[in-house]
């Protein structure tokens, strides 16, 4: 369940806080709380936790903050985001007109205003490195810390405090010279993401270890018909804009970094929301952006920040301060930032970039309108959506809606009038067709490799025509009726199981039962069922006889029998690999091998190997090193010398039978002495054992006759 | 009324099996023809159940697309 936003900063803070050392956490309390007493450190951190959400409690201390620190709350709470890194927050406090920035914000810190970030907001810290970790003895150490960047957050309970702050900008007014009044719908940039996360999801984006795209993605990015394009609805074209499209699907989570490669992530919560929520949520993301500036473009840096973080920013509020329909030029605008600047001051830059910001993203995402200057140039004021952005009105613009925006043609091209796209359109839209050309009428193509996408994403053939009728401005034509239900049909045909549990029953009957009660399975055999996620299943209907997990090595679960030929498998333990294993090589025996009952007996089952099941398996291509590596596997032994002998039998050379007497002696000693003795060495061909010898035929009047000399016995048999 | 309690059906378990199945025979046939795929797999449940290698998931899915084919990954 998703903790409330308010009970996540209280979490947060409370985690925080116990990071603290005594002495910097007392500091805190004494500055917000006041405290009278010498209160314990538990009772401190829950009167800390408790006044940062007490309202009036915040007024007061905020009142009696410099003018600095309360400018820059205010500042953090008309961006909209929490989370700041330190150096844009120093920027724009010097911008404002601030000294020492970095004291404004100690300040803050000090006062348990704003929080350091010592853990990612939303994660729960291990409290045991909470004890042993060094703990924060002093903000202003902190600081000056360089990797990782320091960044501060600041909760919306109170930086919403401070709303009323004046921010102490002068803007200069410019008259106009006629009453026409520009604004852009907004989808521009929504779109070409769109297009973006498309591309990424056919082929991620690889990136060099320096942040940059390797050359056949940045060639992929520069010179895209779509994305390479300027924007249709800017009123000047902005550096790569192609380059400037992937580092805002970054920044917004559209793409996510696997190793070094962006790959297409899932739509985010705002893609499902009305479209100033969009927008805003693109706005917000852009401040995130550090590869890429309206003056340079595409410019991978090494470094953590960017100081168009806060100049972006800063331009816009600006405008804000502007009254309602008053007029300011872009260069103006430019021109106040570069005065103030820290990033800029003092040096010599053709263009900051800003002019380009305001009138080729700002004014494309809808949050500035433009007219015309007596010079034939661009002003800019901010529109009804970028008043709601930056919180000068409580209600984001209304944006009329045209259900019926899609025109299916038997092509399978859709034509789709900007007007009435949504983000959640858009978004579905880029699932089920590719997108060809983005203008006042964007196309799309359905193909079967697009359908085959939104169908692996979850979409139906019935959520697919759902989506082209319910948005269309006539009925689908049969043709695309057609090819949709082709295309997913032939889906149908192959299914892929990545890590499936199989369940096999000892029985049909046991498994229709088990289908029955409800497990979520398909049928493989009359005795074998799958089940695609193992959380699916409910185990308090089964009794496991047995478990084997495919990721393992293969287990040793065979016995081999006395006469080395008869394979013993233990059902118990044995794998689905096996029986395809051993049906290579050897052949199910239909009787136990003691004759007792069929060829299964208690758990187990019976294979043999044979002279031709070996046959079979020489044609089939499984040679002595498979059988080798397998046995070893499979029974934790070498092969059996019977299994070797049927293998290479018929590669050994022949067998030779030949006539031979043996010659049993009496005893070992008597064995060894006639293979010694000079008389009967020559005689004896061959020794077969302790006690018996091999002569040849011919020579038994020869060898009778020195065992006589010698005094030992013959006896022939009879 | 007290219901009868249900008694444990044995089973065994055969966990993270990788498999292709197919709408017929004949297409699993087709695809054991197919060099590149039958090297990854490493046996037939039945006439319709191929087993997949171990780990050899991901390259049985790009050669089925390869193929044409447009599995569905389950």
């Amino acid at each position: 369940m998703a903790i409330p936003e308010s009970e996540q900063w209280n979490l947060h803070t409370r985690h925080t806080l116990k990071r603290y050392e005594e002495a910097l956490l007392r500091q805190v309390a004494h500055k917000l709380c006041k405290p009278r007493g010498q209160w314990p450190m538990h009772e401190l951190l829950d009167r800390i936790a408790s006044a940062v959400t007490n309202t009036p409690m915040i007024d007061r201390r905020l009142k009696e903050l410099p003018v600095e620190s309360r400018r820059i709350m205010c500042v953090i709470a008309r961006s909209r985001v929490a989370r700041w890194p330190v150096g844009s927050l120093i920027e724009m406090l010097v911008a404002l007109g601030a000294k020492d920035g970095l004291a404004a914000l100690v300040n803050l810190l000090e006062s348990g205003l704003l929080l350091p970030e010592l853990f990612p907001l939303g994660s729960d810290p291990d409290a045991g490195k909470t004890a042993s970790r060094a703990r924060l003895k002093s903000f202003a150490a902190w600081l000056t810390r360089s990797d990782p960047m320091p960044m501060v957050l600041a909760s919306p309970l109170v930086t919403n405090r401070a709303f009323k702050e004046d921010l102490g900008i002068a803007c200069i007014e410019v008259q106009a010279e006629g009453s026409t009044i520009h604004e852009a719908d907004g989808l521009d940039w929504p779109l070409r993401v769109a297009v973006l996360w498309q591309q990424a999801n056919g082929a991620p984006l690889r990136r060099t270890q320096q942040g940059g795209f390797f050359k056949r993605d940045h060639d992929r990015l520069v010179g895209d018909p779509i994305l390479g394009s300027p924007p249709t609805d800017a009123l000047t074209p902005i550096p790569d804009p192609g380059l400037f499209t992937a580092a805002l699907a970054f920044a917004t989570g559209l793409l996510h970094e696997q190793e070094t490669e962006l790959h297409a992530g899932a739509w985010t919560p705002a893609w499902k929301a009305p479209l100033p929520t969009l927008l805003v949520h693109l706005w917000t993301a852009l401040g995130r952006i550090v590869s890429w500036n309206p003056a340079q473009g595409n410019a991978p840096s090494d470094l953590p920040g960017s100081p168009y973080t806060s100049a972006y920013l800063l331009a816009i509020l600006y405008l804000a301060q502007m009254p309602e329909k008053s007029w300011a030029s872009p260069a103006d605008v430019e021109t106040w930032i570069a005065l103030r600047h820290p990033y800029w001051l003092g040096k010599k830059t053709d263009s900051l970039g800003i002019a380009t910001f305001l009138l080729g993203i700002a004014y494309s995402l809808r949050l500035l309108q433009a007219t015309k200057a007596p010079d034939g140039g661009w002003l800019v004021r901010l529109a009804p959506l970028g008043r709601w952005a930056l919180c000068y009105s409580d209600e984001p613009p209304a944006v009329p809606s045209f259900k019926h925006t899609l025109l299916v043609q038997p092509n399978l091209e859709i034509l789709a009038y900007r007007q009435g796209l949504t983000p959640e359109l858009i978004a579905s839209l880029s699932r089920i067709g590719t997108w060809k050309t983005l203008g006042a009428a964007c196309t799309l193509q359905l193909e079967p490799h697009s359908i085959y996408r939104a169908l692996e994403m979850g979409d139906t053939l019935t959520s697919i025509v759902q989506l082209l009728e319910g948005h269309g401005t006539k009925a689908l034509p049969g043709a695309v009726l057609d090819s949709l239900k082709t295309w997913s049909s032939k889906r149908e045909r192959i299914g892929v199981y990545s890590a499936g549990a199989i369940f096999e029953f000892t029985s049909p009957t046991e498994m229709n039962e088990a289908i029955a009660r409800g497990l979520p399975a398909v049928r493989l055999t009359d005795r074998l069922a799958i089940v695609a996620n193992e959380k699916d299943i409910e185990y308090k209907h089964f009794r496991l006889t047995g478990t084997r997990d495919y990721n393992l090595p293969p287990e040793k679960c065979v016995d081999v029998e006395p006469d080395g030929v008869t394979l013993s498998v233990d059902l118990g333990r044995s794998d689905l690999l096996l029986e395809t294993e051993l049906q290579r090589f050897a052949e199910p025996v239909a009787a136990h091998p003691s004759g007792d009952g069929p060829g299964a007996k208690g758990n187990r089952t019976f294979y043999r190997i044979t002279p031709g099941s070996i046959l079979s398996a020489r044609q089939h291509g499984v040679a002595l090193s498979y059988l080798e590596t397998w046995f070893g596997q499979r029974t934790g032994m070498p092969i059996t010398a019977a299994g070797w002998l049927l293998v290479t039998g018929s590669e050994a050379g022949p067998v030779e039978l030949r006539r031979q007497l043996v010659v049993h002696v009496a005893n070992e000693h008597l064995a060894d002495g006639l293979q010694q003795w000079p008389g009967t060495r020559p005689l004896i061909r061959a020794r077969l054992g302790p006690t018996t010898l091999v002569v040849d035929e011919a020579d038994v009047p020869v060898f009778a006759e020195h065992l006589k000399e010698i005094g030992v016995k013959v006896l022939f048999e009879a | 009324m007290i219901e009868k309690a249900q008694t444990r059906i044995p089973v065994k378990l055969h966990r993270n099996v990788a498999l292709v199945t197919t709408e017929d025979a004949v297409l699993a046939e087709e695809l054991l023809a197919h060099k590149k795929l039958a090297e990854n797999i490493v046996g037939r449940l039945s006439d319709r159940v191929l087993l997949i290698r171990a780990g050899r998931v991901e390259a049985v899915v790009q050669e089925l697309r390869r193929m044409g084919h447009t599995p569905q990954v389950l």
